[in-house]
């Protein structure tokens, strides 16, 4: 249990320090109102909204990085995994004529299959080359957001609309929205994802498996784990759900693909910084993704209000996750700390 | 292709690229997995813009570039060396911070997103060298090149010899090769890390001026564009030995230069800036395959 | 023996009064010691009797809760290794402070370079001073080459040139022959002798009651924490010294035979290729029968780790086979062979016995958790999981909240029972057991011990690796050596004696007669 409270008592930490600091600027104060309006009001509670979209995303991301972690794995190319996801949904979105529901769920198909494949690709170069995961991942981020940007840029792109983007989805097809909200059914999703990580994780042979791995690979090998299997379908899972987020990215808010529209507003590397936030821990996990998306959205507001650029908010959660690693923060469960 | 302007612009590329891989060999010689040398890269580049313009000279944005490199190795050095953060950890963080950062400054101090560009910018000098003008290849190359580009090809002999020969060069290999050892024999290994980490910190922070205010004279957001990436990879390849980096430096500055030639001919800019990185993927991956044959038939 | 006249030993150092807790447990309870030049004095303990934190202390590493440290009479405070270093102090840690990439001229003078300008090494001087070191002790070791490429024995002397490099005057060594073989220890000694001769004082942890009483002039005993009893070595004898270790608690294992007919392991051929073309295992031929414990002495790196790795499946052999209740599982991979019913109590607890971020339900799971008492079409039944940690805390007698409690937190032997229950509990009919009772307290040894003979009375076949013959002589039923990857000797029960015993361990095969229930050919799998 300590492990645990340990993280724990590492977050409150950090967010608490942070507070703090936040409130020692002048004029703090009276931008709280400006912040909390930034991120839970707007016109129609359209910054509420936009918060929400926001965290979906950033919370999916979380997901499918929290499922690599646990596992020993360190799995950073999320980044490349969402945009080929993205784009594979945008792909089948916009060119395939069937009915609708047949369409959405070719897409979604596509687009976990895509980010799936990516990921393995990074596990292929682990397991036949010897090249480490964490650097290897990360390298293949770079031509996948590349390829995808000049796809967008030349064959797919939708001329007429003068914009680097694909053509616009048909009305029937994108992801409806509850009544009266800005919200679209993409949470749903998420929700879906979370629930059935923690239902894996908690009752399942595999998510067994799968913790323990990640807590000692020796430990599993000599208790008879099936460890490549274990490894392949973990990081095929973990980008299976990024292609899921580009989905909903593509299907709901945007309804089309927009160069940059995965990557500026670095919903992947914000869903491991809060991963790492929440120590790993699966139902945290969508508490910290959502105050950060707070925290973007927010940013916003002051910026309006006060003049202070809203990459304020990029300064304070790299801060809290300097913080967190300073008290303890990991991405991985192991406690000897030997490399794997 | 092979002309004299690509030679020409050779330096300019492998400048960056040599700094920021010797600060990363430092890192890995002492045991310590820095990747935040992208973000070093990136607050090293601001800084030097800022420096050279408040101060109007060159000198200044060099200063600054130091200054802020160091400040950033000596915060990566304690959250974790001196709390026991993270590597991988206390660098996404950096990074992160860089990033913010510098956009954040760009608008308060710049009143200017995207980039910032202003006569009052002075660039790093050159060193002209006119004798070497006839010379066919290296005239070329080493004619009326940036400071810090002899610096950097000094600084790798130096940093090849003082890791042999020198008492801090021998301890900070020990400390990464066995620190538990060097606490017994009375050396702190966590002050040499640190030690390793505000060094690199301080050629990050020139790589990024030589990005800044020498291949270009302006500061524009995400300048470091993957080149602190491409280095760990380098020093990865090169297992942090200084004579080894320099030709692989060069190998990839090299391919970075035919890059932006290759553009010239109709390929799309996106290819051509994917190339590095799948090169350094591709020969990555057969380095570590031949060490793994290596190690097993031993 | 020669008798040497020699100046009685003058005081260089003492200890007064240490005491050191480490949270509740009191690892030095006011420790008094004097440390004399000329000397060789050997501290002896079991595991957990404070003798590696009292060297600890004594070398800077540890601040004592209480007590201090005299030198020539003036107390001093030792606050780190260099202070420690500084006033002469050189220890040879029981695992090896050595950098494996760097020369082995580098390892002897890092920290220690000498003067030199601007921080350069002067390397030619610094070579000549290394040289000239080796040479007049004959060490053959080069001084260029890489660490990582040297045997045991020659670690060890590089350690000791680096002692005498920093002109240590107290050299502590700390369990120093439990790698090594039988003639290396014989010049180790003989090396200890010499310098002890030039007036160093020498300290020799250990617990082997053989080699002190060999090699000491005195012999300090602890126990608990307290240095119970102090002898000039020449004024005691074995029997004494063990009865002062062990509080002269001996707990007798009734003991008898229960092997059966039935043969359940079978290994024919045996062998595992090593580097350079050297088999690490070398042609190993060995039966195991139902009920029966087989022990494997040996020094350690002797094949052993190879053969017991090749055994469970961690490790390819290159050559013949292994029968287990009549089936080959040469070809099986480790969860196979556990399917099977192998069952593997790992030395390594730490890495490979335990996941120590887990729970104790958790780890007393790993291996069954597809078994239908736990599962059931790839979900886990949580409760029947919690249900069986339960019952081996109670039948174990695991000291612990509750299953839900982290492994890390218990202590060596509780961490140690949670192995011994969940590899027991599996049923298996071949237990492979390495060094079980390594760094674990005496009540947990014994208690151990017995779980194992309840599982050969049951049935199970047992192979025990193990470095602590008295282990070995008390359970084993037929006991082989293990020798440079071959079987050197096998005893029965009623031939088990130190000496010969030794003597197979260190190549010299004294002519034991292979006990006749011993096949040994390569049979085929009946």
């Amino acid at each position: 249990m300590s492990g645990r409270l340990r993280r724990l008592g590492s977050l409150s930490l950090s967010l608490l320090v942070i507070t703090l600091v936040v409130l020692a600027i002048p004029g703090a104060r009276e931008n709280a109102a400006s912040f909390i309006d930034g991120a839970f009001g707007g016109r129609n509670r359209f910054n509420f909204y936009t918060t929400l979209n926001r965290s979906v995303l950033i919370v999916g991301m979380a997901m499918s990085v929290l499922v690599s972690f646990r596992a020993g794995l360190i799995n950073i190319g999320g980044e490349g995994q969402l945009v080929l996801g993205g784009l594979c949904a945008a792909i089948v979105g916009a060119w395939l004529h069937a009915p609708p529901l047949l369409v959405m769920v070719a897409a979604l198909v596509a687009a976990m299959l895509a980010g799936a494949l990516w990921a393995l690709v990074a596990g292929a170069f682990e397991r036949f080359a010897g090249l480490p995961l964490v650097v290897g991942s990360l390298l293949l981020n770079y031509p996948a957001v590349l390829f995808a940007s000049y796809l967008v840029s030349h064959p797919l792109r939708d001329v007429q609309s003068g914009s680097t983007q694909t053509p616009r989805l048909a009305s029937e097809v994108r992801l409806p929205r509850f009544d009266g909200t800005l919200l679209d059914m993409g949470i749903f999703l998420v929700i879906g994802v979370i629930f059935v990580v923690i239902l894996l994780e908690r009752r399942s042979v595999f998510g067994y498996r799968h913790r323990l791995q990640g807590y000692s690979l020796p430990f599993a090998r000599a208790s008879g784990f099936p460890i490549r299997a274990v490894h392949f379908q973990t990081l095929a899972g973990s980008g299976a759900i990024a292609g899921l987020v580009g989905f909903i990215a593509v299907f709901g808010v945007n309804h089309r693909y927009i160069d940059g529209m995965l990557t500026l507003p670095l919903y992947s590397w914000t869903g491991v910084i809060a991963v790492l936030l929440a120590g790993m821990l699966s139902w945290l996990t969508p508490l910290t993704g959502f105050f950060f998306a707070a925290l973007a959205t927010g940013a916003v507001g002051i910026e309006r209000a006060a003049d202070i650029p809203r990459e304020a908010a990029q300064i304070v959660q790299a801060l809290i996750i300097l913080f967190a690693a300073g008290f303890g923060a990991r991405l991985h469960s192991r406690r000897s700390g030997d490399a794997s | 292709m092979l002309d004299a302007a690509l030679l020409e612009s050779l330096p300019r590329f492998i400048t960056p690229l040599l700094l920021a891989s010797l600060a990363g060999a430092l890192c890995h010689r002492a045991a310590v997995f820095n990747i935040a040398l992208e973000g070093m890269l990136l607050i090293g580049a601001f800084a030097a813009v800022a420096g050279s313009w408040a101060s109007g000279s060159w000198l200044g944005g060099v200063a600054l570039a130091m200054l802020a490199g160091s400040l950033t190795g000596l915060a990566y050095a304690l959250f974790a060396i001196h709390r026991g953060g993270d590597d991988i950890v206390v660098s996404i963080g950096l990074n992160f911070l860089a990033i913010g950062l510098s956009v954040f400054l760009l608008q308060l101090v710049f009143d200017t997103r995207g980039q910032f560009d202003d006569p009052g910018i002075e660039a790093i000098p050159r060193l002209p060298l006119p004798f070497l003008e006839p010379v066919p290849v290296l005239g070329a190359l080493l004619n009326d090149q940036s400071l810090l580009f002899w610096f950097a090809i000094v600084l790798t002999g130096s940093l090849a010899y003082l890791l042999g020969h020198h008492r801090l060069g021998l301890r900070l290999r020990a400390s990464g090769d066995n620190p538990e050892a060097l606490r017994t024999a009375g050396v702190s290994p966590d002050r040499l890390r640190g030690g390793a980490l505000v060094a690199s910190g301080v050629l990050c922070g020139l790589a990024g001026a030589q990005l800044s205010i020498s291949n270009v004279t302006l500061f524009t957001e995400g300048m470091s564009a993957g080149r602190g990436w491409i280095a760990v990879v380098i020093v990865l390849m090169c297992n942090g030995r200084p004579s080894w980096i320099l030709p692989t430096a060069c190998l990839f500055g090299t391919i970075e230069a035919l890059g932006f030639r290759i553009q010239g001919l109709g390929l799309p800019q996106q290819f051509t800036d994917a190339l590095p990185y799948v090169v350094a993927l591709l020969v990555l991956a057969l380095v570590t395959a031949r060490r793994r044959r290596a190690a097993v038939a031993h | 023996m020669t008798q040497r006249t020699r100046a009685p030993a003058t005081p260089l150092c003492r200890l007064v009064d240490v005491s050191h807790a480490f949270g509740p447990v009191r690892a030095l309870e006011r420790v008094s010691l004097e440390l004399r030049a000329g000397e060789i004095l050997c501290i002896v303990g079991e595991n957990g009797a404070g003798k590696s934190t009292l060297m600890s202390v004594l070398y800077g590493l540890l601040q004592p809760d209480a007590g201090h440290i005299e030198f020539g009479g003036r107390t001093v405070r030792l606050r780190s290794a260099r202070d420690a270093i500084e006033r002469g102090l050189g220890m040879v840690h029981q695992h090896f402070m050595l950098y494996p990439e760097l020369s082995v001229l580098e390892n002897v003078i890092v920290g220690a370079e000498g003067p030199g300008r601007l921080g350069l090494i002067d390397f030619r001087r610094r070579r000549a001073e290394v040289a000239a070191l080796l040479a007049r002790f004959s060490f053959g070791l080069d001084p260029d080459r890489p660490v990582r490429d040297l045997a045991v024995d020659a670690r060890q002397q590089l350690e000791i040139v680096k002692l005498l490099y920093r002109r240590a005057d107290l050299i502590i060594l700390d369990e120093p022959t439990a790698v090594l073989t039988p003639q290396e220890i014989e010049a180790l000694f003989a090396m200890l002798r010499r310098l002890r001769d030039e007036g160093k004082s020498i300290i020799v942890i250990t617990h082997k009651l053989g080699e002190v009483m060999a090699l000491s002039d005195r012999v300090a005993v602890m126990r608990r924490g307290r240095r119970v009893a102090e002898r000039r070595t020449t004024d005691t004898d074995r029997d004494e010294l063990s009865t002062l270790m062990v509080d002269g608690r001996v707990e007798t294992l009734s003991r008898q035979g229960w092997a059966r007919e039935r043969t359940t392991l079978q290994v024919g051929s045996l062998s595992v290729s090593g580097e350079h073309g050297k088999p690490l295992v070398d042609n190993v031929s060995l039966s195991v029968r139902a009920g029966e414990i087989l022990g494997i002495a040996g020094v350690a790196n002797n094949g052993q780790q190879a053969l017991v790795e090749a055994l469970v499946g961690l490790r390819s052999m290159s050559g013949g086979h292994i029968v287990l209740n009549g089936r080959d599982i040469g070809d099986d991979d480790i969860g196979a062979r556990r399917a099977a019913g192998l069952g593997y109590l790992a030395e390594d607890r730490m890495r490979v016995g335990l996941a120590l971020s887990g729970s104790i339900a958790e780890n007393a799971l790993a291996g069954m958790e597809s078994r239908p008492a736990f599962s059931r079409a790839g979900w886990l039944d949580v409760a029947a999981a919690k249900r069986h940690a339960a019952e081996l805390i109670a039948r174990f007698d695991i000291r612990t909240s509750g299953p839900r409690q982290p492994v890390a937190r218990l202590s060596g032997g509780n961490k140690q029972k949670v192995i011994v229950a969940r590899e027991l509990a599996a049923g298996p009919s071949l237990i492979i057991a390495e060094n079980p009772c390594w760094g674990v307290d005496v009540g947990a040894i014994a208690f151990i011990h017995r779980q194992l003979m309840e599982a050969a009375r049951d049935g199970a076949a047992i192979l025990l690796i193990s470095s602590d013959l008295d282990e070995l002589f008390a359970l084993s039923d037929r006991l082989a050596v293990f020798y440079d990857g071959r079987i050197s000797a096998q005893f029965t029960r009623e031939q088990l004696d130190v000496r010969t015993v030794g003597a197979a361990m260190s190549g010299r095969a004294s002519g034991a007669v292979p006990a006749t229930s011993a096949p040994v050919s390569s049979a085929a799998p009946a």
